[in-house]
């Protein structure tokens, strides 16, 4: 897969369209392009038509809760390995254990700050290109390879 | 004084599996790709924050490589005083310069057959950098006052904790030498980024505490696991590594929980539960930063009693649900430009 030339895309997901507001003001300060979902169900949808590459989920929502959406993406091969940064109250410690339970990437406490947010970001983009870049490498070997035998 | 040089313990089976824990994708893949670059003879880079695994992923590389019975020579070059590295490397002749009362090998001499792993090869001064890239080019080793050189079959590994790129644009690292470095490029991913391994990796070293003393039990609390998932790691799984050795030994019972562990690990954790003050102590308080604290951990709090329903929560505090919007806003997730500076580098 090539790298995308594009600026990163993060799904943002929350009930409350102020808090979202901001959120992608924050990024869009930072230089990403935020994609708004106002509840799980439309994470869960947005994810499949758009190419996302974090996702930014408020824990607390009515209907389905933010570690219900974690379950439903990891649950599925296609969302399994985009990361979430999930979004708790700050002293929240049941929380953060379950989110580890269940495969949240990193956490950040309320208020979110832009910096810590952006540096949030970044590092799971990186990682992300880490691993994107040792798959392109091991297929060029694997070419390689082939090329060579006989 | 003659540095020696250590030798791979080959172990059987070597399990890459053990040797770098982990289920993050980032992880799986640099075991994949080790795996695939193994047993080639291509020259490999690897970059990675200080403590990532550098010399483990080298290692490896050789362990499973056709030369896995031949010498694994790890050489770091920022250890090395600069003018003693070009003889350590390439060995000298007697009377090379003052002090060679003999003529000696050097370690690319040594792992002939080998592996050379050149750690911190940001650190090589340019001089060695020319010479290094000779060997790289045609395998000859020439012993420093040595008429001629001798031809040695070495595959190097080299690391480095910067991004020699940059070195490269800088000017103090050569592009030559670089691009014939990184045939291979492989980066490690520091621990910030992939904290979802933290867990897996603390009970593998939990794990190799038990296997020197069977009889004790080892456990670590709930609360102290989140406190290691919330720290930042600077010096990544070797701190980690550090970090659960030195709890194992502080603990007194079973369980490591939080009450042994350093402020900072736990203040990572919870960042808010400082009380907040309320007295001038001579000093001046901004009154509106305070009271927007305040009311940050009580709407949180409030949050947190209704399961996240908004309209719940204003109810329980008292306030309009277009007030508790505003108020949320503010407090709870904006910070204004001002509190920005300075929480995070």
């Amino acid at each position: 897969m090539d790298e995308p030339n594009r600026p990163p895309q993060i799904l943002v997901v929350d009930d409350d369209q102020d808090t979202i507001a901001i959120l992608a003001r924050h990024l869009e300060r930072e230089g990403f392009v935020p994609i708004e979902a106002n509840s799980g169900a439309q994470c869960l949808k947005l994810v499949h038509e758009n190419e996302v590459d974090v996702i930014l989920l408020d824990l607390m929502m009515p209907e389905m809760d933010g570690f219900q959406v974690v379950k439903a993406l990891r649950d599925d091969p296609l969302t399994a390995e985009i990361p979430i940064i999930m979004i708790t109250a700050r002293d929240d410690l049941d929380a953060r254990a379950e989110g580890m339970r269940l495969g949240v990437s990193d956490f950040l406490a309320k208020p979110v700050f832009r910096r810590q947010l952006a540096s949030r970001v970044r590092a799971q983009l990186e990682v992300v290109a880490t691993a994107r870049n040792a798959t392109d490498t091991i297929d060029r070997l694997e070419a390689a390879r082939k090329n060579h035998a006989p | 004084m003659a540095l020696q040089p250590k030798f791979a313990e080959v172990e059987t089976p070597f399990a890459v599996e053990r040797a770098l824990v982990g289920e993050h994708p980032a992880i799986v893949k640099l075991r994949a790709l080790i795996e695939r670059v193994a047993p080639t003879e291509v020259t490999v880079l690897i970059t990675g924050e200080s403590g990532t695994g550098k010399e483990v992923v080298a290692q490896a590389i050789h362990t499973l490589s056709p030369r896995s019975g031949q010498p694994f020579v790890p050489v770091n070059c920022a250890a090395i005083p600069h003018d003693l590295l070009e003889s350590e490397m390439f060995g000298h002749e007697r009377g090379a310069f003052t002090g060679a009362a003999g003529s000696r090998h050097g370690l690319l001499t040594t792992a002939d057959r080998g592996t050379i792993f050149l750690d911190e090869i940001g650190e090589m001064p340019g001089a060695l950098q020319a010479k290094l890239l000779r060997v790289l080019e045609d395998g000859v080793v020439r012993p420093v006052g040595a008429d001629r050189g001798t031809r040695v079959n070495v595959r190097v590994i080299a690391a480095s904790n910067v991004d020699l790129a940059a070195a490269v644009a800088k000017g103090t690292f050569r592009e030559d030498l670089f691009y014939r470095l990184q045939v291979v490029p492989i980066v490690i991913a520091p621990v910030r980024e992939r904290r979802s391994d933290i867990p897996l990796l603390t009970e593998h070293f939990l794990e190799r505490v038990r296997d020197r003393t069977p009889a004790r039990e080892l456990a670590i609390s709930r609360e102290a696991m989140v406190a290691l998932w919330s720290y930042d790691w600077p010096g990544n799984v070797r701190e980690l590594e550090n970090m659960i050795e030195r709890l194992a030994i502080m603990c007194e019972d079973s369980i490591i929980d939080t009450s042994i562990l350093p402020e900072n690990l736990v203040a990572s954790a919870r960042p808010a539960t400082a009380p907040i003050k309320v007295k001038m102590n001579n000093g001046a308080v901004n009154l509106n930063n305070l009271v927007r604290e305040l009311e940050g951990r009580l709407i949180n709090d409030a949050l947190k009693q209704t399961g996240g329903n908004k309209q719940a929560a204003a109810r329980l505090l008292g306030l309009k649900r277009t007030t508790f919007s505003a108020k949320l806003r503010r407090c709870g997730v904006i910070a204004p430009a001002s509190l920005d500076e300075g929480r995070e580098g």
